[in-house]
């Protein structure tokens, strides 16, 4: 599962905020669907079994996102039931399951943009621009699970000398306050100790310099193009009006234009591009290796 | 050629009565390894920072530091390494890491690609070039604190107690690296350490401080003579200088194992009987552990498997291993803080299921855990023990009373009102050992406590753990420190792979090892084999001593 | 980290049933509602709903509702008609059995979730506050006079004349000032 992790940072980029942009900012059920096949598809092939985890915790999400809708919103032509004299309408409920499908998909391309946009990728596209920044973030990402495990240390040296070891509710949010506490002291300590580190190491001359990992091949500019291009075809859909889906007072029929189906298909193959790769690449691999 | 030179060099801090460093004068060659020492406090990282404009503490200086006959000291000249692997690590990911001292520097990013390159692949850092920081063990942290001032290509070394935080197999490696880079590199040295084993030997020249002053500058061989028996920071030197110094000869002082082994060897047969062993306490069952399981997850490998152990009453048993055999895991486990599945944990007599709420660490058990700083949660060391004074139902007008007289007992009253983390390392172990030890345990469980103390501060700590084993507790502790194991326990334990392969007292315990013993006795096994610590060889060179 | 997610969401959902109630009826059931016949004893008011600002501003109406079917040609939703006022009913008591009797769609903020301690009407006939630009929303007037308060405080007596009118610039297009400066 390296094919896409492999591309220019800068491609990963483009291509996760053209997806991200698309999902978020389109309210139409195809898109929609397809960003999620997507991003399923994406999220399966980046972490194999391990994803198939989560389904609960996405379908209980899905569910209740969806329910939540109807629930608070009562615009519609077509009633189901009255609840507390508010009606509870059919189009309430699709537009419900839209934004479980829309939640549910940026969720998890999310995820997916997590596993492959590591901070070094992210400092490297951003640390040019914004040198500070970079370190900055850079820092934060060492520093947090640092946090997390000096917390747990602490807690649990607490507990082993039974102090608000109880199972209580008083107990352990007044645990949580003195770790809490007692955290912000190692924070500083830890800070004086990285900056005098830092120091050491000439931090603060100016002409800092990025370095970085990676190269820009070839290969990696054709990906840019068609990436950009799979983007503007939705995004001058949009333009042209054709993405307007709405539902209330009554939800409008899915188009079937040339026009629509073009805007479907390349977003559609946007979404399923890093798919599309993985694919490819197990393909060749395995061919190459039956070669051998 | 003189690299650097040190001329009355003082230093006040600020409020200070008196002067952390007081006219300190040395000078170091080009490509000469020095090894600084001294008891906590003494002033060694005082020192160090000061020869590091950038780190230099804010106080009062007077006297010159020349580099190259210049008061010049630019960051590329000379590297710091610190002792906490954790800290020192800036960004969260190894490469990044090694290129961010260059960075800073402005290094295009071909230069930076190939001398980070040469450095990973000098230190053996291909293999997690790639790697989150993070996820690296303490020993390679420190490796990559080290190989990240080298792509600087400094002129001097200087690193402060780098070894302190790291298990023993992982610091031999680290101060063989160090050797490595002054052999083939020619690189200049200077090393603040506390654990002087394995350094003593290869250093060039040995300063020894006291109290901010230089008291000894010398080749270890003469440092080993010259240095009083009396003196604190004689504990800390090689069991072979102190076996040496117990003993009236001519012959010249040997530093490393080998020379020890020839040194005895030449000079005694072995012939005489090792004093027969003190008998084992026979006390209560404290804990045991019958047939214990434990994984972390589900899916997850044994970390224990089928560990069975009884510890008694007035007894100082000792878990040894290395990384990962489940030694702190088994501490755990007797400690209540992971559950077995499978098998029993009998505290005082009773299944561990039978304790409820916090009733198990009231007046039952406690835990020092390896880092003592988790201990603490207040301001001052005072407000920690008052806090703990309270949970144990202590009334508030008897708190004072009772905190000083373990203050006392443990010899931390002046230290009271300081804030934890403004201790050094034995300071805070001895207080975190306050605090645990209010809770009035029948079982005192403790996880690597010598790691970064030094050496009198070790010495310190086993007197407490001796007091404490006579008053009845059972103490258990786990440790690399095959040294202390052997020293202060009763009864030692070789994990391995989740098992516990053998118990026994420390003299039969190291006798049937050959690798896995204390310097002392791979020196003496040839003559004594059960020989374990330095006093007992030199016991047993005395009794044989006519010869002398 | 994830089950709290869940936990919260849940947690939110059950307490805002739990506050609204759950009192289900299906769509049949809840328009069957008895409408007091009228007979000369009987106290009565006349309700009516008027969007004619809508057709006023149609460029700026959300496409979706831009057909005859959301908003009439005359503007007219409810013409005026009487209803028998019943012992201490409001504005929204007379309005809420008209809708429910006529079916037209409603939908309001109840007095509790509302910061005005009265209820607020979201939307009467798929027209929703802001549908016709941001300034656009339902309004009430009483005798020709816009009482600027909430319609569940407003007691009525017999002979009012209650007229709901949709306004596209926050009342001034309708006649009403901004707090009682009416221009009559």
């Amino acid at each position: 599962m390296k094919a896409f992790a492999n591309i220019h940072p800068l491609v990963e980029m483009t291509y996760f905020m053209s997806v991200l942009i698309v999902s978020m900012f389109f309210s139409h059920p195809v898109l929609q669907t397809e960003a999620l096949i997507g991003g399923i598809l994406f999220c399966a092939a980046l972490q194999g079994k391990k994803a198939a985890r989560d389904i609960g915790f996405y379908l209980t999400l899905f569910l209740m996102v969806a329910v939540t809708n109807p629930l608070f919103s009562h615009n519609g032509v077509t009633p189901l039931f009255f609840l507390n004299g508010n009606p509870v309408t059919l189009e309430a409920v699709l537009y419900g399951v839209l934004l479980a499908v829309t939640v549910i998909g940026v969720l998890l391309w999310c995820k997916a943009y997590g596993e492959i946009m590591t901070s070094d990728k992210f400092l490297y596209l951003f640390g040019k621009a914004i040198p500070k920044l970079s370190l900055v973030l850079s820092m934060a990402l060492r520093f947090i699970p640092a946090y997390l495990r000096q917390s747990r240390r602490v807690s649990r040296a607490q507990k082993a000398m039974g102090l608000y070891s109880g199972k209580s509710i008083t107990d352990r949010v007044k645990n949580q306050a003195r770790v809490f506490i007692a955290m912000i002291s190692w924070s500083l300590e830890n800070a004086m100790e990285t900056s005098a580190s830092m120091k050491a190491r000439g931090y603060g001359k100016k002409g800092r310099t990025n370095f970085s990992l990676f190269r820009f091949y070839a290969s990696d500019g054709v990906l840019l193009c068609l990436c950009l291009l799979l983007f503007m075809i939705p995004i001058m859909g949009a333009a042209c009006g054709i993405t307007r889906f709405t539902f209330y007072p009554r939800v409008d029929k899915i188009e079937t234009t040339p026009a629509a189906i073009v805007v479907y298909a390349a977003f559609g193959m946007l979404a399923l591009l890093p798919f599309i790769l993985e694919v490819k690449e197990a393909i060749v691999w395995n061919c190459y290796r039956s070669k051998i | 050629m003189e690299l650097l030179q040190v001329e009355n060099l003082s230093f006040r801090y600020p409020k200070a009565e008196r002067d952390a460093l007081h006219q300190i004068n040395f000078s170091v060659n080009a490509g000469e390894f020095i090894l600084l020492c001294g008891v906590s406090g003494c002033g060694k990282t005082t020192l160090l920072r000061l020869l590091k404009k950038e780190l230099a503490p804010v106080g009062e200086k007077s006297g010159r530091i020349l580099y190259e006959s210049k008061s010049l000291n630019s960051p590329e000249k000379a590297g710091f390494v610190q002792q906490n692997p954790e800290s020192q690590i800036v960004t969260d990911k190894v490469w990044h890491e090694l290129a961010f001292g260059l960075e800073n520097m402005g290094a295009p990013t071909e230069v930076i690609r190939r001398r980070v390159g040469e450095m990973a692949s000098f230190f053996g850092i291909e293999g997690w070039f790639r790697r989150k920081t993070d996820e690296l063990s303490g020993g390679q942290k420190q490796l990559l604190n080290l190989a990240s001032v080298m792509v600087m290509q400094p002129d001097l070394l200087i690193l402060d107690e780098p070894t302190g935080q790291l298990d023993p197999i992982a610091a031999a490696d680290f101060i063989s690296t160090l050797q490595k880079i002054n052999r083939e590199l020619g690189l200049t040295i200077l090393l603040a350490e506390h654990r002087l084993e394995e350094v003593f030997p290869i250093a060039d020249r040995v300063l020894v401080l006291e109290n901010g002053s230089v008291i000894l500058d010398d080749k270890p061989r003469e440092i080993g003579r010259k240095l009083s028996p009396c003196h604190p920071m004689f504990y800390a030197m090689p069991s072979a200088v102190r076996i040496r110094q117990g003993l009236e000869t001519n012959d010249p002082y040997p530093l490393t194992v080998r020379e020890g082994r020839e040194f005895l060897e030449r000079n005694f047969k072995g012939d005489t009987q090792m004093p027969t062993e003190p008998k084992l306490p026979e006390g209560d069952t404290a804990a045991e552990l019958k047939n214990v399981w434990f994984r972390y997850e589900k899916d997850a490998p044994d970390v224990l498997r089928g560990v069975s152990l009884k510890v008694r009453c007035g007894e100082v048993f000792c878990i040894l291993g290395g990384n990962g055999a489940g030694k702190t895991t088994a501490l755990n486990v007797i400690a209540g803080l992971d559950r077995a599945y499978r098998g029993k944990v009998m505290i005082g007599g009773r299944t561990i299921k039978d304790y409820k709420g916090g009733a198990l660490y009231r007046n039952n058990i406690a835990l020092l855990p390896q880092n003592p700083q988790t201990v603490f949660v207040k301001e001052t060391v005072r407000a920690d023990l008052a806090e703990i004074s309270e949970a144990m139902g202590i009334p508030k007008k008897e708190h004072k009373n009772h905190i000083e007289k373990i203050a006392a007992k443990l010899g931390i009253s002046n230290l009271l009102d300081r804030h934890p983390y403004d201790l050094s390392g034995g300071e805070q172990q001895k207080c975190a050992l306050a605090k645990v030890l209010l809770s009035n345990p029948k079982i005192l469980l403790l996880d690597e406590p010598t790691k970064g103390i030094d050496a009198y501060a070790k010495q310190n700590l086993q007197k407490i753990l001796r007091g404490l084993s006579q008053n009845g507790k059972a103490v258990i502790l786990v440790t690399h420190d095959v040294e202390f194991a052997a020293e202060i326990s009763d009864r030692c334990a070789f994990i391995f792979d989740g098992e516990i392969l053998s118990a026994d007292t420390p003299q039969k315990f190291f006798a049937e090892n050959s690798f896995y013993t204390t310097a002392a006795n791979r020196m003496a096994r040839g003559l004594w084999k059960n020989a374990v610590t330095c006093e007992q060889v030199i016991e047993c060179c005395r009794a044989e001593g006519a010869r002398l | 980290m994830k089950k709290d997610i869940l936990a919260v969401f849940g947690i939110v959902l059950i307490i805002a049933l739990l506050i609204s109630g759950t009192h289900i009826q299906s769509a049949d059931e809840y328009y069957l509602t008895h409408i007091d016949d009228i007979t000369p004893e009987s106290e009565t008011v006349t309700l009516s709903i008027r969007c004619d600002t809508v057709l006023q501003n149609y460029e700026n109406l959300d496409p979706a509702l831009k057909s005859a079917e959301f908003v009439p040609p005359d503007g007219v939703i409810l013409p005026p008609t009487e209803y028998v006022l019943r012992e201490g009913d409001t504005v929204f008591d007379i309005l809420e059995r008209a809708v429910r009797y006529n079916k037209i769609q409603m939908e309001f903020q109840g007095a509790k979730e509302s910061p005005f301690g009265s209820v607020y009407i979201q939307g009467i006939h798929y027209l929703y506050e802001f549908s016709c630009g941001s300034l656009s929303g339902w309004t009430y007037r009483v005798d020709g006079e816009f009482p600027h308060y909430g319609c569940s405080l407003y007691k009525l007596s017999d002979g009012q004349n209650i007229e709901w009118i949709y306004t596209c610039a926050l009342g001034q297009d309708v006649g009403a000032g901004w707090m009682g400066e009416d221009e009559k």
